[in-house]
């Protein structure tokens, strides 16, 4: 039954992501700016811009350029980015695990602190100290810049405390190899020196990251806690005499899955969007700006092959989100 | 309540993650080795061949060489003098038109690739020549007419006429650098990482959008660099640079710009900055094939309403640029100062009243919306035209657009800047000769902006000259007419700054224009040493 559904919806995608690989192949021609003026500036002639519109293949029809592309994609092939000079493959795949960490990082942190004052407040919300207070601090998180209190924290947390590093990602890469060589079985202490130099420079852009969602993931716990004590149930649970913790614990919580879920569903899509700062003012290697980057030179491989990678993860996570739902109401089922 | 626990538990992650990557120890082999941090910007690759992008030419510059460099002389970086690099010594025909240049033995390339001969030279020029994949600088080299290997370490180049500047472009800079046929012909379209030169550092590992490592080349032919490794950081944020430069994290910042703030912080902080010379000019050429302008009334009334002090003192304040004193810069062969008009708004209106625009006029002028210098030009620009009646309809668009565009010939005026070889040859022939006139009809995409073909037989004749003196007079000539022709609006010289801490890098050359930029970096970096 699950495995048909996946399979339906695996099917759906298709056409989703089609769309999306075909809205971002035609976007950047439309675009104005020729690439390789974007790769030669103010030193641009005339014979090295025929050269160049040779070598990257774009003196071809669009048409059979837009035919390579989606043909070359379905082997997850886009080809050779025009300005840096590897496969767009392998740089995705280098990029990839930095936002991933930090993506994942900022959700359990911003989970982590929106959920319990977002229901703290939900539940506190006849007493104004509690609430408005969770709610101010909400406020603020929302309308604080991510990059402003990013540098604000690099200026306390690096500069002034030296507590953390002030560029770079860490020592991804060996962390990746030792995973995948099985060395961090044969040599712990190396693989968790690496780990460790890795979550090291993830902290302050994780915190950055991860309050400033904090803040809209409060918002939407509240609203999620508020409906759910509202309904008919939680009035009888209270009506035949249940404690109020078991009346939260045992019925509210429980029921606030749902919503939940949703806003984890949510929550990546916006993370990912936020990643394109937090990258920038940390200097840290990632997705995100790589895509920024790669729109402004014209790089059109990279940015085709980094908005479809982008598209594939958000339709994972709501298809992962869509089969926990079931999981968790059984009351759901999948047609 | 149960938030709170939740509250105390995030707490609890955050505190472990403090103190367990606090007490981390630091790597005990880093502290002996002698590290350069350095922050730029990304290289995009390291084939020197291959691109025009300013941290890729000052990267390249530690990775290889070429047969000739700019001279040292008097403990300074000359501009228009070259000496013996990879060539030790070179002979020239009567005509001028066959060099001989004669290698120095034992010259070997990074990580065994062997010593350099003249198959090398060969092959470093032919595959840009032959515009093989990715090659930018055909253009350079386009009066070598055959490039012939003697002998091992002898190399002749035959060229299709006399070049007076044919030394200078021998010089280890864009096209001048030599790498490793083997290494090159191995790794074919791979080369940009796996680079192979006879510099003084060799490339080590790349963490893409991190850093480059590069290491001290053992074999380097004047001596292994004092320095271990280079680490080369990828740093798009200014305001980080300076985060790490007063944290140490760096030694030596390459910024987007350096503002009056900036350089108030480099002080604050006791770094030093290295300024070189004459680096880029910012100026603004009149388009005559757009009209009004093609009437020299008008656009001599655009110079007169034009304050380029003021432009100068508000972008580039104190020493940070200098006001403009000819359309060639200075440090350019051939330089001399030329008389620009004053600022005078009231002969501006006189001028185009007598060309017929008693009322001004309207123009409309493509600008780039995100950098230091154009937005701000623009809105200087804009209020001093509309004081004499001109008024710049601004359309911002981005960077690519922009140069797009003005090769589309679609600006009335368009706003420039740039570094080339420094000799007014190249300049002029760029910038100010009728072959190079962009035209959407023709298709032709130059960079003569302002349509101009006053100069066309200076240059030629320069290019035929062989009296280094006599040439001189005529692009001192070349410079005249093109004031005289009320054609480009030289505002600002703005050298190259490189902020450095100078408590633990040394630099060779005086900070104050002690070198020339065109490399974008230090000219010689085996001689920075890391001060222990």
């Amino acid at each position: 039954m699950v495995f048909q559904y996946v399979m339906r919806r695996l099917l759906l995608a298709v056409p989703m992501l089609l769309g999306a690989m075909s809205i971002v192949f035609f976007a950047m021609r439309v675009l104005p700016g020729d690439p390789c003026m974007a790769l030669m500036g103010d030193q641009a002639t005339r014979d090295a811009l025929q050269d160049c519109v040779r070598d990257l293949g774009l003196e071809r029809p669009v048409v059979v350029q837009y035919g390579a592309f989606l043909w070359k994609s379905v082997r997850l092939d886009f080809g050779q980015s025009f300005r840096q000079h590897y496969r767009v493959t392998d740089y995705i795949l280098r990029m990839f695990p930095y936002t991933f960490t930090l993506v994942l990082a900022s959700m359990v942190i911003a989970l982590a602190i929106g959920l319990p004052t977002g229901i703290l407040s939900a539940l506190q919300r006849r007493n104004p100290l509690i609430d408005y207070s969770v709610r101010l601090i909400a406020l603020l998180g929302l309308s604080m810049p991510v990059f402003w209190f990013g540098i604000l924290l690099l200026i306390l947390f690096s500069l002034h405390w030296d507590l953390f590093p002030l560029i770079g990602g860490g020592d991804m890469t060996t962390v990746l190899d030792m995973l995948t060589s099985g060395e961090c079985v044969t040599s712990p202490e190396d693989f968790l020196a690496a780990v460790v130099d890795v979550l090291h420079h993830l902290v302050l852009p994780a915190f950055t990251l991860g309050i400033t969602l904090a803040a809209t993931v409060s918002r939407l716990a509240r609203s999620a806690m508020l409906e759910v004590i509202s309904q008919d149930y939680i009035r009888t649970a209270r009506a035949k005499g249940l404690s109020e913790r078991l009346v939260i614990y045992k019925h509210a919580l429980r029921n606030m899955t749902i919503p939940l879920l949703t806003i984890i569903g949510v929550f990546m899509a916006v993370a990912m969007t936020g990643t394109v700062l937090t990258e920038t003012v940390f200097t840290r290697p990632g997705l995100g700006k790589m895509l920024v980057d790669a729109i402004g030179a014209r790089d059109y491989p990279l940015a085709q092959g980094a908005i479809t990678v982008f598209t594939m993860m958000i339709m994972g996570v709501n298809l992962l989100v869509d089969i926990l739902y079931a999981a968790c109401d059984p009351r759901l089922v999948y047609s | 309540m149960r938030g709170r626990i939740w509250i105390g538990l995030g707490m609890a992650c955050f505190v472990t993650c403090l103190l367990g990557s606090w007490c981390l120890p630091a790597p005990a082999e880093a502290a002996k080795k002698r590290i350069l941090h350095f922050a730029s910007k990304e290289p995009e690759t390291l084939d020197p061949h291959t691109s025009v992008l300013g941290q890729v030419q000052a990267i390249v510059r530690f990775v290889y060489r070429g047969l000739t460099r700019f001279a040292i002389k008097d403990g300074k970086v000359t501009t228009t003098d070259v000496e013996p690099d990879l060539a030790e010594s070179w002979t020239t025909s009567d005509d001028g038109t066959v060099w001989t240049f004669k290698l120095r033995k034992g010259v070997q390339f990074h990580k065994g690739f062997g010593e350099m001969t003249a198959e090398d030279v060969q092959f470093s020029f032919e595959r840009q020549i032959r515009r093989s994949k990715g090659m930018l600088f055909a253009q350079n080299l386009e009066v070598i007419k055959e490039i012939t290997v003697v002998d091992p370490y002898t190399v002749q180049f035959t060229l299709k006429a006399y070049d007076p500047i044919f030394l200078l472009r021998m010089v280890g800079y864009q096209h001048g650098y030599i790498v490793s046929k083997k290494a090159a012909e191995r790794f074919g379209d791979q080369f940009g990482w796996n680079p192979v030169g006879t510099g003084p550092f060799s490339f080590d590992k790349h963490l893409p959008r991190e850093k480059v490592i590069l290491k001290a080349h053992e074999q380097y032919y004047f001596g292994r660099p004092q320095i271990d490794e280079v680490h080369w950081f990828d740093v798009p944020e200014d305001a980080t640079k300076l985060l790490g430069l007063e944290k140490g994290t760096f030694d030596i910042l390459q910024p987007e710009v350096v503002t009056a703030d900036v350089e108030a912080q480099v002080k604050k902080i006791g770094a030093v900055l290295d300024k070189r010379g004459p680096g880029g000019q910012g100026r603004i050429y009149i388009n005559m094939t757009k009209p009004p302008f093609d009437d020299i009334r008008v656009r001599q009334a655009y110079m007169y309403a034009l304050d380029r002090q003021a432009i100068k003192d508000t972008l580039y304040p104190g020493a940070l640029g200098n006001l403009a004193i000819s359309p060639l810069p200075p440090g350019y062969f051939g330089h001399i100062p030329v008389e620009l008009p004053e600022y005078n708004p009231d002969q501006a209106k006189k001028l185009l009243a007598e060309a017929g625009h008693p009322h001004g006029f309207t123009i409309k002028n493509y600008f780039i919306n995100k950098s230091f210098f154009y937005p701000k030009m623009l809105t200087l620009v804009q209020e001093q035209l509309k004081k004499v009646g001109i008024n710049v309809d601004a359309q911002l668009v981005e960077d690519a657009t922009y140069h797009d565009n003005i090769r589309k010939n679609l600006n009335p005026f368009v706003l420039y800047g740039g570094t080339r070889i420094p000799d007014g040859d190249v300049w002029f022939g760029l910038f100010f000769y009728s072959k190079e006139m962009p035209d959407p009809a023709t298709g032709n995409k130059g960079s003569n902006f302002s349509h101009y073909t006053g100069i066309d037989d200076l240059i030629e004749r320069g290019r035929r000259e062989r009296d280094q003196e006599k040439r001189a007079t005529l692009y001192h000539e070349a410079q005249q007419r093109i004031v005289r022709d009320a054609v480009v609006i030289p505002v600002v010289d703005v050298p190259f700054l490189q902020p450095r801490n100078p408590k633990r890098v040394q630099a060779p050359f005086d900070p104050e224009y002690g070198e020339f930029a065109v490399h974008y970096t230090y000219n010689y970096p085996e001689m920075l040493k890391i001060l222990d």
